[in-house]
């Protein structure tokens, strides 16, 4: 009859007790276990999804910082550049997996016809001014970033050699939509035009210059887009307008891009005099964007801290899942919510424990004292209550294990389901990392699972818990006075 | 001599004075003899048995247990080892049955005790007056006298040689009293046990090897 037996005797010849003592904890057990699930949940969809944004960095100006300035600050605002040395420098940083930095154009063309989706097919392109359908679009990877980032996926041909983006040599790989639809194939040439108009005076442009950019197909590609793999698009218009702009890509040496550039503005500077003078030199019109692949999702932060102090004033370093917190909305203030939740389950737990056990033990005041007669060490009483608690706090905790993760499945969903309701239509999150991640994405990363993890987390909490509701009840036995109780 | 009282002092404090219980009380008690301690409602027969049975704590003064001073030994061991105490309301847990309660004590106590318990135990209670088919049942289940013979078996379970009851039949009729004194008795003149009891009843006393009186404070005896 040593304390270990008296303990389990006390569970069993107490059973009213005990169940009550049992259904306390497995209801207050529901509300833990459901709160860790959720938290568990909202923990993986931060996880998955900012596993899926990708660890793409990019340099951008402060437009808050820009905006909250007054007039006087404005005036004096001088933006510098990014010059290609400082992205080379960021880009040797031991975080950066691959770097890129590019310039782009818009170019038109008389030659070839651009691509305008399967049903528009046939329909008239209202615009008739000059068109520019095609973007010129520079690299300084020669493997092209595109393609290595999943965006893209190069279908024929190959990609470009260091020595033509060294030499700026004039090829292109272009999308096989495009070739299709102009008969081109690898190894044939492409013409582009790079004109150059006037729309100032009349508004009706005129053509001051024009010259041929003729360029040698060396690889086709096409999109490689998360949304294209599940056939139909939840949002086709938005989906559509990407996918013909990345079609109608052109990707070339960005020295190709640069001479244009510099083409177009020198003939332009020649009709427009004034203008000369605002151009200070050559400089200005090489403004590239880089943009760094890092070698990890945990390196974010390590690398913004290294890299901002590089930077000229008011530029800020942009992670790809920096827009977690914009796109999980829901999911963090269901998060929040459960935080709070566990918290104030967890205090109602030790309280509401603590008192029932309290209770109770009066209720066996004179069972204790009779052990502390007979000699008894306290740290045995003690042991034995402990012994009595925890058994059925184990108990009640398996149980709720359970029944709180279903909980928290249903109670989930409905507040997910709420939450979306507020969104009119699939809200896709559009901006220069060109996620095509959705709130229906996010949703659907975020599940209720019954794992490893879970199942540990809640039982530390849960026992911890529970241990530390025992804390009051026993300092009670602690100073029980065995004489005033027996005699 | 197994038990020995020096001067002890114990008061209750009342107000701004102390009101003495006893005062530099002494005495001594040996092996195989029957004592009772009488007194009044209120004398301080119990504050005194509890000084004795470790339960409490003298103000000055010591016990002796074998020569030794029990503050020495530590009161939770002497009470484990080397003392039996026996309540007015007998204290029984009653979510155990008789026996069960009487292999509490067993498996608290340091001293050497058969392989057996639960036989032991089986065996007490018989010797003491109660069968096996009682000894297995819970103890509220059982008469005040037989709850009162469970507690004596509770308390020569540790095989101690000190026994010391609180007015053990206070709640008893006279037969059964008069069967508890003889138990306490044969323990004395048999089993060579030290018991001391402590009770109002003048009829005891006159049984028993040795009375004290406790008055005002003070302990005289007999002898
Ligand atoms: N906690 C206390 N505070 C103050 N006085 C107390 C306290 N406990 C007991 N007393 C007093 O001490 C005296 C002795 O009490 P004790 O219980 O030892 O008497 P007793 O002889 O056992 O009486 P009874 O025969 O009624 O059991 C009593 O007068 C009692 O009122
Ligand atoms: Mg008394």
């Amino acid at each position: 009859m040593n304390f270990i037996k008296r303990g389990l005797l006390g569970i069993t010849r107490k059973k009213g007790k005990s169940l009550i003592l049992l259904a306390v904890i497995f209801i207050l057990g529901n509300l833990i276990s459901g709160a860790i699930s959720i938290q568990q949940a909202t923990d993986n969809v931060e996880s998955t999804i900012k596993e899926r944004l990708g660890t793409a960095a990019m340099l951008e100006l402060d437009y808050e910082a820009i905006e909250a300035m007054n007039e006087s600050e404005m005036m004096e605002l001088e933006i510098s550049n990014i010059d290609i040395d400082l992205i080379k420098q960021i880009g040797g940083l031991s975080y950066v997996k691959y770097y890129d930095y590019s310039m782009s154009t818009a170019l038109g063309s008389e030659s070839i016809e651009s691509y305008q989706g399967e049903e528009m097919e046939e329909e008239n392109i209202i615009w008739d001014g000059p068109s520019m359908e095609f973007t010129l679009k520079g690299i300084n990877y020669a493997p092209v970033i595109d393609f290595e980032e999943q965006k893209g996926k190069l279908v024929d041909g190959r990609v470009f050699t260091t020595d033509e983006v060294e030499n700026g040599s004039a090829v292109a790989i272009i999308s096989n939509k495009l070739a299709e639809k102009n008969n081109l194939n690898v190894g044939d040439t492409l013409t582009l035009d790079n004109a150059v108009y006037d729309y100032s005076e009349t508004g009706e442009e005129e053509l001051i210059a024009s010259r041929d950019v003729v360029l040698e197909i060396i690889g086709l590609f096409e999109p490689q887009s998360a949304k294209e793999d599940k056939g139909e698009s939840s949002d086709g218009g938005m989906m559509d307008f990407m996918d013909i702009d990345y079609q109608n890509t052109v990707y070339v040496p960005n020295e190709v891009v640069s001479s244009e550039q510099r083409y177009y503005w020198e003939e332009y500077v020649k009709f427009d005099e004034d203008y000369a003078d605002m151009l200070v030199d050559d400089d200005d019109l090489e403004y590239y964007t880089p943009i760094f692949f890092l070698n990890n999702q945990e390196d974010t932060e390590a690398f913004k801290e290294e890299v901002m102090p590089l930077l000229p004033e008011l530029y800020l370093v942009v992670n790809a899942s920096d827009q977690y917190e914009s796109i999980a909305a829901p999911i963090e203030s269901m998060s929040k919510i459960s935080g709070y939740v566990l918290l104030v389950a967890v205090i109602a737990t030790v309280l509401i424990t603590g008192l029932v056990v309290l209770l109770f033990l009066r209720d066996r005041k004179r069972e204790l004292g009779i052990y502390l007669s007979l000699g008894e060490r306290r740290s045995r009483v003690v042991g034995q209550i402990l012994i009595e608690v925890m058994i059925i706090g184990l108990i009640g905790i398996s149980l709720s294990l359970f029944s709180g993760n279903f909980l928290a499945q249903g109670v989930s969903e409905t507040m997910l389901e709420a939450d979306h309701d507020q969104f009119e239509e699939d809200t896709i999150y559009f901006n220069e990392f060109e996620t095509d991640l959705t709130t229906d994405d996010v949703l659907e990363s975020y599940q209720v699972k019954l794992d490893a993890n879970y199942i540990i987390m809640f039982y530390v909490v849960g026992l911890l818990t529970i241990l530390v509701s025992t804390v009051i009840p026993l300092t009670y036995i602690v100073r029980l006075n065995p004489k005033k109780i027996m005699m | 001599m197994i038990l020995e009282a020096k001067d002890l002092n114990y008061y209750y404090q009342d107000g701004e004075n102390r009101r003495y219980i006893l005062k530099n009380t002494s005495a001594s008690f040996e092996k195989g003899k029957f004592y009772t301690i009488l007194g009044q409602s209120g004398s301080g027969k119990t504050s005194f048995l509890a000084l004795l049975s470790a339960l409490d704590s003298p103000h000055s003064g010591t016990v002796l247990f074998n020569e030794q001073d029990i503050k020495q030994i530590g009161y939770e061991k002497y009470r484990r080892n080397n003392v039996g105490i026996i309540f007015q309301s007998y204290n029984l847990i009653p979510t155990l049955t008789a026996v069960e309660n009487v292999l509490v004590p067993m498996s608290i106590t340091e001293n050497e005790l058969p392989e057996d318990k639960k036989t032991v135990a089986y065996n007490l209670l018989d010797y003491i007056g109660i069968v096996k088919s009682k000894a297995d049942r819970f103890v509220n289940k059982l008469s005040g006298g037989e709850q009162q013979r469970v507690a004596i078996a509770r308390a020569l379970a540790t095989n101690v040689e000190l026994i010391l009851a609180d007015e053990p039949t206070g709640n008893l009729d006279e037969e059964m009293e008069q069967e508890i004194i003889d138990i306490f008795k044969k323990l004395a003149h048999e089993h060579q046990k030290c018991v001391i009891v402590v009770t109002h009843s003048n009829e005891i006393a006159l049984q028993s090897d040795q009375t004290f009186s406790l008055k005002k404070g003070v302990l005289t005896t007999d002898e």
